[in-house]
Order: structure tokens, then C-alpha cells, then sequence
């Protein structure tokens, strides 16, 4: 990339920048981000060794919460709190991770589906309407319950059923980007198929991209959250679904214990929560025109 | 388009509206003894079903020869007062009761046991459930209208324990071997079924409920409560709050975290009955097919006696009664449970001491490796394939304690959580280290001892290798020849102690860990009812047993029971079980407190629909007082 | 799943839309093609997945069970029958009556279709209490978007926006049924009617009412946070056409344009995205109805994980699709139909 073209970007950052310091909703969406990505990386120096092995939780089982348990216990003992702390980097992860997936395959499908013509962007074409008709629950459970429950193939069914919207939207974005005069000009001075995806396409449909991922993120986690409760994830590994699940399963509902409940979803709600106002904000600026005010 | 939605809720609830019971026209308020349960019958057909649920509605419905007694589960009189083995062991003659009658009021005869047996011998679909029962029959007849002579081909202990459910022929002779296998053997509307037990199915909505009435010609008397329903419930917490509400007077089979948020709620007695059910770590021994092919890629180590004895003494066992069942069970030893007191038998030389397992393997030439895992004399690190089951909590726990004992003796165990139906496939391919499951010991000890002896290791069939009933593959001539003398040896006595011995091969080879036998959690409305008969008598389960002792026995409070009674009966008057049923007509399973609960809820949801209304009446206002601005 | 994401789905594609070109017919048949292809799709697919599956049910499900080697391989061999002979009987009737539940040993469609009327009633109440509520909200926060009203609308529903709804579910079996926080457990933890209830009589419907109070709330509050936010953004879109600031500016007052012509116009998006939202609402049914033990469809669902229940799921599974890519078609037939621009 030439260095005219890197100048040009970074000044653009910077001017999206100031708009988006300016963006209310969107800073405090950002705010509760960095605090939560904070303690996921965090979390294995804020959590004492032997907090978490249930043979040594020391705790009395669904204790309620006091002070040498902020958030009370789990049903093996263990403090809430921490098991929360080490489910965010759980949860961020499989959310992150699952995401990507996603945005890769629907990145390239999308692209791929504007570029080219044909019968082959028929069947991509066909495949994505396909992604976003069938139902999305049952299909993950379908796809969980045929690989088995752990936290990979957790984020490889979120991945292959989250990314028909990206693909479609990244497609039409395409078809119009292949309209502009120099892609034309390109394609007459011989430049090949993926040249021109690459190097004019993608660039192009990035920042939608970028706003789409947040979008994406915050309604994978809350895949993540339904499907971990549904058992589907790896039940070892503490995910917020995973200790909802952990809540249901083992009767905190019915000995009243809310602080087993209450904190997990509230998590939940507040990632999901900020990603949805970074992205909606990302929208508004970066798209000012399809932005849902 | 809200009007099509509208239109369709409409013809839900009419297609609802025969889902309902019928309120039944009894004279007198029925007595009605509700017990909630967590699963639904699979299906009412003796010959179909396979959950337990189902079976205790087989034994409501319908009686067998003998059962096992409530206090010790030794074969007690069923249809049969008397039964007599012949002195060389090949015939045996069983007398029926005398004037046995089925609830249609026709007579009960030697005809109808030969008529079940028979059907079983001969069909296909029907040996199913019970052909392992009458494996070595070769004939029954009917001498007369109440003996029974059935021959055998060898001495077997099994005639003593014959769990075949004995149906109405005049019944069931219209039900050929084709049809039985779609046959649902459920009620018409105002039916109820034929039977010979306690209670008869009148009704079931599948999913919702079994009504059952009282049997007016059931051999052991008429029971004491006139109506016996089992409502489903989706989860324990569910359920432990229909019982707390009096919507049940029994709740059947919760799990220890719900079960213990009923302690001490007055009026509700909770009771951790002993179970026939264990739960074990089981290893890969040395997977090979029944001829002694190898298969599967099992770990080496893991045949290493040492390692096995290094991993028992590892486990802590009490530990994970108190922490995975809640206290709710005893630490485990051999594979026949301990309620079985004339078989049981309790070695002991393995406790918990990881200072000793790790001796052991130190001994053993596995030494510690940099990283805490110990490296074998092979060269190769102790790291496991541990299977644990994702469709059950128990187990999952389980796992992640165990994990974690083994890590503190240097070895690694890698927790695979997988489906039941993988696991079952994983195991019969040999292709694991270790897994954790469990099994429900029956009355009769043969089918869990057949589970480690060498014919029951996995099978071809074609190129498909299947599980057979072995999932540790052990193999041992010798605990095989104990297998076969069991088995022909009818004296009860003698062959408890052939059982012992073959329990204590089992543990000293550590083919299993027990981990721990698990509690039946029961608990029941000590204010209404009364009567219970445990099973074995004062420790064990008090429904779900093997017969239906307790049904027969329970009654309301205040009202006579025959052996119990007594402290609970003296302080209810007759007035406090009336207001216990009251609604009777349309709620007869509820009590007071569900429906306060529904009054109030009802004028706290008039209220909300009356403020909604208020505020879009002056949004409405408002809203045109904001466009005039 | 989420309607803000794919509200794109609704319009018609720039591309592919039938522009004017006359016969609605044409429109009309091909789309009813494409959703017999997407169907087809869904046949194909459900039944290789689950042979990608590994297991043994016949051997599970008899395990313990005190049963005769011979038989066993009998009931195998029933079963192991060549991929595409299996296939073949499949495609031939996926709805085959014949085919049992390895879990209940009863044939699926059958407990099917005692399940579908719990969850019609629950999803119906929901959707419709739902798209009442949420639309109301919706056009008086887009109406006057930055108002303190569509601060405080826009602010709670993307709250529940962000909420699982089993949580919530959860959260309010324990304060108002269980009884927390000082409040009295006032309803049933779940079901759908207490035992012994005659349905058919009007004691028995408040009965059944009184059960679908929290799980239908639960699924209300979920449901009308998507409805409100796609009432409100294409009211807002609709306030920038130019025939608005026209009708203004021939003197209509404020609240006749939003009632003659603000809201119908952006109705329509928002019905159409109810209607498509019913793959979504299928996600909410399974989760609610699993919390509070509703015996519908979605319960079922949960309940054919454990082991799995094969035949069960997959039935389930083909139910979901077939009721969603109905109601895409439907959604699709009535956005041509409806909607001028498309029809011109």
C-alpha cells in the first residue's frame, strides 16, 4: 500500500474519531466494552489459582452474597464473582471467535456473489437466502447436537449460521461498488478476478463490514448465551450460558437463589447491549444514509 | 393479518378443550393421591414400553407371580401363594391365590398365566421386555384352574423372580403379534383398562397426566385412596413447587439441589430412600470383541492394575456424595448396591489416600514429569481420555471432580462431555480410556453380573462392531465359571455367596471405581398422607419400588391406616383433610393456596389491563394536545 | 435471528425485485418455487446431517434393559439398511406416521401434534400483545425521535433487545412465583393447566390463563423490543418522504398526516417483519417454553437433545423450517401485493 493511501486512511480515522467521541450512545457502548475485554484478559491474574477446582471451593454451596463473596456461591461453592470474571473471557471469546467465522464467510460469499456472474453466484446466492430463511435456533441445535458439545464446535455452528445477513449485505454493497467507473477501468486494463476483489472490492465494503461485526457480535453472544443454556456448549467451560444453565439445572431457580441468575444475564445484557450501541453508532456514522437514527 | 393470528389462537384453545380431565361423578369426594413425577410413561403397553415410569404403571395395572418383598426383597407371594422347585431343579409348580378376579370381574386363572407365558415363548415383538425371564422355559401348562407348571432346561434362581406382568387372555387374545407392536393399551373415554394390581388406568393425556382408580378386586384389598393420578412435570423445580402449592402430594425422583429446598417446609416430609442405582469411572481393561480380538485403542497403562488401584484410592468419595448428590447417597464399593442386604458385600481396603496413590505409582515406575503429569515406564505421559456424559449433570460434576483428583496424583484426564448415543457407540469400539456412567441394579443379580464376564465383551456383526453388554471388557476365567455356578444355583443362600465372591474379583481388579450409590429423592405431604412402606422397609425407596407397597398402604391422614399411622393421624381432624382437597370438583389435587394464588393473580392482572387502558386513554389525549402545540 | 439485522430481508432485492413487469402471477409462482426449493433443502439436509451422527440407538436405548442378544441384532438389522434405500423412504414421506420417538417410543408426528396447540396459543398471545404494544411505541417514539418518551422507549427496548429471554423468564419465575424480594410466589412454576382441570370450562380457561401469564410476558417483552424498534426506524424513514412535508405544507395538522399517512406507510415494513421474525419467535418458544416447563413444541425440542432423540429432533426441526418458510412466503406475497412501489 502506498504511502499516500495510508496517510489518507489515517486521516480518516482521525476525522471518524472526532464524530464518534461525539457519539454519546456510542462512547458509553465503547466504555462498557474496554471494561469487560479488560477483565476477560485479565481474569487469569485477578483469579487466585485453586478458586475455581471444585474439589477445593471452599465456599459454603449457594451461599448468598457477603463479603468474602461479592456475588455469593455457585452450587459447588465457588464464588460467583470469579466464575463470572472467568466466563466473560469464555463468553468473549466463543463471541469474538464465532463472529470472525462469520464475517469471513460472509465477506467472501458476499464478494464473491457481486463479483462474479454465472451459475456459481447462483448457488452462493441460493445458499445465503437459504442461511437466512431456515430457522436459526433449530438449525444450530441441529448442527451442535450432530458435532457434540464443546467450545470449538460451539464457535464453528455459530459461525456457519450467523453469516448470511453480512454476506447478503456485503453482495449488494458489491454490485454497487462494481458499477463505479474505475472498477471498469481496471477490468480493461486486464486486471484479474481477484485482484479486483481485493484490492478495489474489499476495501470498499470494509467499513460496512466493521459495523456490521459489532452488530454481529452482540446477537452471537446472545447465540452463545441460548445455546450454551440449552447444553449445547462445552458444560466445563463457565460461558454466562454455561452458568444459566449451571442455575437452571441445579435449582437455583427454585431455592430463590437470584444472585446465581441475576448476574450472569446482566452481563449479557450489558455486552450485548454496548456492542449494539457501537455498531449502531459505527452505522450512523460511517453510513449516515441507512443509519436508523 | 393479527385477525388470521387471532383466529388461530381460537382454535387452539378449542382444540384444547378435550385435553381436560372430566370431572369424575363420585358420590363422595373422591380421595385422590396425586404423585409428581419427572418423565412421562413411554407407553401403556407392557410389551412396548422401557421407562421406568411405564413400569410402575405395569405394576399398578397388572400383577405378577411373585415379587420382591418390601422388607428385604426376597420373593414374597404375588397371583401365586406358593411355589415348589422340583428335586432336580427342572420343574417348577405354582399355585395361584384362590378366588382371583380381574377387575371386569372375570375369573383370574392358572389359563391367563400360561396364556402370558406362552405369548412371550412364542412371539417375537413380546420378548422384548421379558424374554431374558424365560429363557430356559420349555414348557408351562396349567394343571388346573390355580397351578401353573412351567419346566425348565436347568436349575435356574430366576423362576423365583419372574417380572412378567400376567394379562387378561379374554382381553388380550384380540391383540395379535402384529398389532401389539402399535398397540397403545390406553383407555377409552370413561374406560378404565382390565387389570389385576391396585390401581387400573382410566386416563392418560400424554405429557400431562395417568388417572388410575382404585381396584375393588385387587387381591390385597381395595387400596385406601380412591384415585391415584401421576402428573408429569418438565423439571424437579417445577415440581418441588407444585408440591410446596399442594398441586402434588407426592413428588417422585428430584434432584438433591431442588430436594433440599424442601426441607423443613411444614407439612412436606422429605426422604432420601436408598437406591438400587450406582454411578462408576470405568476403564478400558483391554477392549476386545467376545472371541478375544483386540479392538478399540485404549491406553496401555490403563490395564495396569497398579494405575487402576493408584486412581481408586485417588478419589474421594464421600466428597463427591456431598458435593455432587448433595448428601443424598453413600460412598460406592462393589456393583450390587448395598440396599440389597443378602448380597451386598463391602471390601473397604480401597479409602481415599493420595499419598498412597501416588506411592503406588511411583512403585509402579510412572514418575513425575516436569509439567505434574506423570511419564509411564512406556515413555508416554499419563494423559487420558475421560468421557463424561452431557445429557447428565451427575455426570458432568462427577467429571470435574475427578479431574481434579487425578491431577493431584500427576495424571491428566481429558474431559470428552458427549451424548449418551456417542458414548454408547465409543464404548462398544473399545475407543476410550476411562468414562463415567452408571447402571439400576435389578432384584435379581444375574444381568449386572453378565455385564463382566467375557461373552458379553462387544460383537461383530458384518464389519460393524457392536457394544454388548461389557463396557469395561474385563475378562477373568475364573469370575466366568462363578458367573455360570450363580446362575443354576436356586438356593438363595449359597448363591449369595458365590455373588459376594464375584463382587470382590470386581473390585480388587478395579474393572469399576463405584463412585457412589445415589438416593431415590422422595418427598410427600406428611400432612395429608400416610402409610408409606419403604423399600427395603425403613431405608429404601417409598414409590418407584419393585411392587406396589406402598400404594396399597397409603392413606389419608386422619382416616385408618393399617401400619403406620399413628403419630401424623392424632393431630389432623377429618375437617383439615377436607379443606386439604378443597375446589374439590374442579381441582381436586389442589389445595387452598394455589387458588388464593390464582384470585390474586387474576386482580393484579385486572388492575394492570385497567391502568394500560387508563394510560392510552390519556396518551391518546395527550398526543393530541402535543399536535396542537 | 434478529430482526435489526436482517430487516433488509423484507425489501425487495435491488437486483432480483420484480420491478413492473406486469403478471403478479409470475411474481406470485415464483416465489411459491423458490420456498418449494428452500424446502426441499431442508428435506435433503435434514436427513444426511443426522446420519453424519455417530451411535448405536438400538443398543442405547436397551441398555439395562434385560433383553435377548438375537433380538437386539434383529431390531439393527431393521434398521441398517442402505443410505439411499433409507433416503428414498425418507423423501417419500417425511411425515411418515410410522416413525417412533427413541426417547418416548411413541411416533413423533403424533406427539407433534399434541404439542403444537400449547405453542400456538403462547407464541399467538405474544406476538399479538406484542405487535400492539410495540407498534404503539414505535410510532409515538419515531414520531418525535429525541423526545423524552423515544429516549426512554428506544433506551429499554434495546435493553430487552440485549436480554436472553430464558433469563428473563428465569428472573421472573423466581420473583414472582418462587417469590423474592418480598413479593409472594403469586403464580404456577409451570405447565400449562393444573392437573384435574376441565379446560372446556370458563374456570378451566382462567386456569390456563393464569399459567400464561409469566411465559407469555417473558416472550411479550422480548418480542415487542423488536417490534418497536423497527416501527420506530422506518416511521422515521417515512417522515423524511417528501409527500409528508407536501401534506404539511397543505395545511394537514401534525397528528393527520401520522394517522393518515405516516403510520400505514410504515406499517407495512413492520408487519411484514413480524412475519418474518418467526424464525426468531421459534428461538424464544424453545428457550420459555423449556423454562417454564409450557408442554409445547419448543419443550419438545429440549427434550429430544437429551440422547439425542433423533427421529424427534429431526421432526421438530422440519416442522421449525416448513412454518418459517411459510411465513417468509407469506411475507413476501404480501409485501408484493400490498405495497405500491413494488407492484407500481
Amino acid at each position: 500500500m502506498s504511502r499516500v493511501a495510508t496517510q489518507r486512511r489515517k486521516a480518516a480515522f482521525g476525522r471518524f474519531w472526532t464524530t464518534y467521541r461525539h457519539d454519546r450512545a456510542g462512547m458509553a457502548g465503547l466504555i462498557i466494552l474496554v471494561f469487560f475485554v479488560l477483565v476477560a484478559i485479565l481474569a487469569p491474574i485477578l483469579i487466585p489459582d485453586d478458586a475455581l477446582d471444585v474439589t477445593k471451593a471452599d465456599g459454603e454451596r449457594f451461599d448468598g452474597p457477603s463479603l468474602a463473596y461479592p456475588l455469593g456461591t455457585d452450587d459447588s461453592g465457588r464464588s460467583l464473582i470469579l466464575l463470572l470474571a472467568y466466563g466473560t473471557r469464555i463468553s468473549l471469546t466463543v463471541g469474538i471467535a464465532a463472529t470472525l467465522v462469520a464475517m469471513i464467510i460472509g465477506t467472501a460469499v458476499g464478494i464473491m456473489a457481486g463479483h462474479f456472474r454465472g451459475p456459481g453466484s447462483h448457488v452462493l446466492v441460493g445458499a445465503t437466502d437459504w442461511f437466512l430463511v431456515i430457522p436459526f435456533l433449530p438449525l444450530a441445535i441441529v448442527l451442535a447436537t450432530v458435532l457434540g458439545p464443546s467450545t470449538l464446535n460451539l464457535i464453528i455452528v455459530i459461525g456457519i449460521t450467523s453469516w448470511a445477513g453480512t454476506a447478503r449485505l456485503i453482495r449488494a454493497q458489491t454490485l454497487s461498488i462494481e458499477e463505479r467507473p474505475y472498477i471498469e477501468r481496471s477490468k480493461a486494463l486486464g486486471a484479474g478476478n481477484w485482484h479486483q476483489m481485493t484490492r478495489h472490492v474489499l476495501p470498499n465494503v470494509l467499513p460496512l463490514v466493521l459495523a456490521n461485526t459489532t452488530l454481529t457480535v452482540a446477537i452471537v453472544i446472545l447465540s452463545e448465551t441460548t445455546l450454551s443454556f440449552l447444553g449445547l456448549g462445552d458444560p466445563l467451560a463457565p460461558s454466562w450460558g454455561a452458568l444459566l444453565d449451571r442455575a437452571f439445572s441445579s435449582g437455583a431457580v427454585s431455592r430463590g437463589a437470584w444472585w446465581f441468575v441475576l448476574p450472569p444475564g446482566i452481563c449479557v445484557v450489558l455486552v450485548v447491549l454496548a456492542f449494539t450501541l457501537v455498531g449502531r453508532a459505527l452505522e450512523r456514522i460511517l453510513d449516515p444514509r441507512g443509519a436508523t437514527a | 393479518m393479527i385477525r388470521r393470528l387471532i383466529v388461530g389462537i381460537t382454535a387452539g384453545a378449542i382444540a384444547l378443550a378435550p385435553a381436560a380431565v372430566a370431572p369424575s361423578a363420585q358420590a363422595a369426594d373422591p380421595v385422590v393421591f396425586t404423585v409428581g413425577m419427572l418423565s412421562d410413561v413411554d407407553s401403556l403397553n407392557p410389551f412396548t414400553g422401557i421407562l421406568a415410569e411405564s413400569y410402575e404403571m405395569y405394576q399398578l395395572q397388572y400383577s405378577t407371580l411373585m415379587q420382591p418383598s418390601n422388607a428385604d426383597f426376597t420373593p414374597a407371594p404375588g397371583l401365586a401363594e406358593s411355589w415348589e422347585e422340583s428335586a432336580d431343579g427342572k420343574t417348577w409348580t405354582y399355585t395361584l391365590r384362590p378366588d382371583l378376579v380381574w377387575s371386569d370381574g372375570t375369573p383370574l386363572t392358572a389359563n391367563d398365566v400360561v396364556y402370558t407365558f406362552n405369548r412371550i415363548l412364542d412371539g417375537r415383538y413380546e420378548k422384548t421386555n421379558y424374554g431374558n425371564y424365560l429363557r430356559n422355559v420349555t414348557g408351562v401348562s396349567a394343571t388346573d384352574d390355580r397351578t401353573v407348571v412351567v419346566t425348565v432346561k436347568a436349575p435356574s434362581p430366576i423362576m423365583e423372580r419372574l417380572a412378567v406382568y400376567i394379562l387378561p387372555e379374554h382381553v388380550w387374545s384380540a391383540i395379535d403379534g402384529k398389532a401389539v407392536k402399535s398397540f397403545a393399551n390406553e383407555p377409552g373415554e370413561g374406560e378404565t383398562l382390565v387389570g389385576s394390581g391396585p390401581f387400573l388406568v382410566t386416563e392418560r393425556q400424554a405429557g400431562q397426566f395417568i388417572r388410575l382408580v382404585a381396584n375393588d378386586t385387587y387381591y390385597g384389598g381395595r387400596p385406601k385412596v380412591d384415585e391415584l393420578i401421576f402428573r408429569i412435570y418438565n423439571n424437579p423445580d417445577a415440581l418441588a413447587q407444585a408440591l410446596k402449592k399442594g398441586e402434588v402430594d407426592f413428588a417422585e425422583g428430584l434432584t438433591a439441589d431442588v430436594f433440599s429446598t424442601l426441607e423443613g417446609v411444614e407439612g412436606i416430609t422429605t426422604y432420601a430412600g436408598a437406591y438400587s442405582g450406582f454411578n462408576e469411572l470405568a476403564f478400558n481393561m483391554g477392549a476386545a470383541l467376545s472371541d478375544g480380538t483386540p479392538i478399540g485403542d485404549g491406553n496401555p497403562h490403563i490395564q495396569d492394575l497398579a494405575v487402576r488401584q493408584a486412581i481408586s484410592h485417588a478419589i474421594d468419595r464421600q466428597q463427591l456424595v456431598d458435593a455432587v448428590l448433595d448428601g443424598y447417597g453413600t460412598p460406592g464399593s462393589t456393583i450390587i448396591p448395598p440396599l440389597y442386604t443378602t448380597l451386598h458385600v463391602d471390601p473397604a481396603t480401597q479409602p481415599y489416600d493420595p499419598a498412597l496413590a501416588n506411592q503406588i505409582l511411583d512403585e509402579a515406575g510412572y514418575a513425575m514429569g516436569p509439567d505434574g503429569i506423570r511419564i509411564g515406564p512406556d515413555g508416554v505421559p499419563m494423559s487420558y481420555r475421560y468421557f463424561v456424559r452431557s445429557d447428565s449433570d451427575t455426570s458432568v460434576k462427577s467429571g470435574e471432580y475427578i479431574k481434579s483428583y487425578l491431577a493431584e496424583i500427576g495424571i491428566e484426564a481429558n474431559i470428552k462431555p458427549v451424548t449418551d448415543d456417542a458414548l454408547y457407540e465409543i464404548i462398544g469400539r473399545g475407543e476410550f480410556d476411562m468414562f463415567e456412567w452408571g447402571w439400576v441394579v435389578e432384584p435379581d443379580p444375574d444381568y449386572q453380573l453378565s455385564t463382566f464376564t467375557c461373552a458379553k465383551r462387544s460383537y461383530k456383526d458384518g464389519d460393524t462392531i457392536y457394544a454388548d453388554l461389557s463396557d469395561s471388557f474385563f475378562c477373568d476365567p475364573e469370575y466366568d465359571a462363578l458367573y455360570a455356578a450363580q446362575s443354576e444355583e436356586t438356593d438363595q443362600a449359597a448363591r449369595a455367596e458365590i455373588v459376594k465372591q464375584m463382587q470382590q474379583i470386581i473390585y480388587d481388579n478395579v474393572a469399576y471405581v463405584i463412585t457412589f450409590y445415589y438416593d431415590n429423592l422422595e418427598a410427600y405431604r406428611s400432612d395429608r398422607f400416610t402409610g408409606f412402606l419403604g423399600q427395603p422397609e425403613g431405608s429404601g425407596s417409598l414409590l418407584f419400588q419393585y411392587g406396589t407397597y406402598s400404594y396399597a398402604n397409603v392413606a389419608p391422614v386422619g382416616a385408618d391406616s393399617a401400619d403406620t399411622g399413628g403419630s401424623d393421624g392424632a393431630s389432623a381432624s377429618p375437617g383439615a383433610t377436607d379443606q386439604g382437597s378443597a375446589g374439590g370438583e374442579t381441582e381436586p389435587a389442589s389445595s387452598g393456596g394455589s387458588s388464593t394464588g390464582l384470585v390474586i393473580s387474576l386482580v393484579v392482572a385486572a388492575l394492570v389491563i385497567v391502568v394500560l387502558v387508563l394510560v392510552l386513554v390519556r396518551s391518546r389525549r395527550s398526543a393530541s394536545v402535543d399536535s396542537r402545540e | 435471528m434478529s430482526l435489526l439485522q436482517d430487516a433488509a430481508v423484507g425489501e425487495p432485492d435491488p437486483i432480483r425485485a420484480p420491478r413492473v413487469s406486469g403478471s403478479v402471477l409470475r411474481t406470485v409462482g415464483g416465489k411459491v418455487l423458490r420456498a418449494f426449493i428452500t424446502l426441499a433443502f431442508v428435506v435433503v439436509f435434514n436427513f444426511f446431517l443426522f446420519r453424519l451422527l455417530p451411535g448405536d440407538p438400538i443398543g442405547l436405548y436397551t441398555r439395562g434393559r434385560n433383553q435377548d442378544a438375537e433380538q437386539l441384532a434383529e431390531l439393527r438389522r431393521a434398521l441398517d439398511k442402505p443410505i439411499l434405500e433409507q433416503f428414498l423412504t425418507y423423501v417419500r414421506n417425511p411425515f411418515d406416521p410410522g416413525i417412533d420417538s427413541t426417547r418416548f417410543s411413541r411416533p413423533v408426528w403424533e406427539m407433534i401434534g399434541e404439542r403444537v396447540w400449547p405453542t400456538l396459543l403462547l407464541l399467538g398471545t405474544a406476538i399479538v400483545l406484542a405487535s400492539i404494544i410495540g407498534i404503539w411505541i414505535g410510532i409515538r417514539a419515531g414520531w418525535k425521535p429525541g423526545s423524552r418518551f423515544d429516549k426512554t422507549s428506544t433506551g429499554t427496548t434495546l435493553t430487552l433487545y440485549s436480554m436472553p429471554e430464558f433469563w428473563l423468564g428465569m428472573m421472573l419465575l423466581i420473583v414472582f412465583s418462587v417469590g423474592a424480594f418480598g413479593i409472594p410466589g403469586l403464580f404456577p412454576v409451570g405447565g400449562i393447566v393444573t392437573p384435574g382441570v376441565d379446560t372446556s370450562t370458563p374456570l378451566g380457561w382462567l386456569n390456563v390463563l393464569w399459567h400464561m401469564v409469566l411465559p407469555c410476558t417473558t416472550l411479550t417483552l422480548i418480542y415487542l423490543a423488536d417490534y418497536s424498534l423497527v416501527m420506530r426506524a422506518s416511521l422515521i424513514d417515512e417522515r423524511k418522504q417528501e409527500y409528508l412535508a407536501l401534506a404539511r405544507a397543505k395545511g394537514l395538522r401534525d397528528v393527520m398526516v401520522r394517522q393518515k399517512h405516516a403510520v400505514p406507510n410504515a406499517l407495512l415494513p413492520t408487519i411484514t417483519l413480524i412475519f418474518l421474525s418467526l424464525g426468531f419467535v421459534v428461538t424464544g418458544a424453545i428457550t420459555v417454553e423449556t423454562v417454564f416447563s409450557w408442554p409445547g413444541l419448543g419443550l419438545l425440542t429440549y427434550e429430544a437433545l437429551r440422547g439425542p432423540d433423533i427421529p424427534l429432533l429431526q421432526a421438530t426441526f422440519l416442522l421449525f423450517s416448513i412454518a418459517v418458510i411459510v411465513a417468509n412466503l407469506l411475507a413476501e406475497l404480501l409485501y408484493a401485493i400490498i405495497d405500491p412501489r413494488v407492484r407500481s
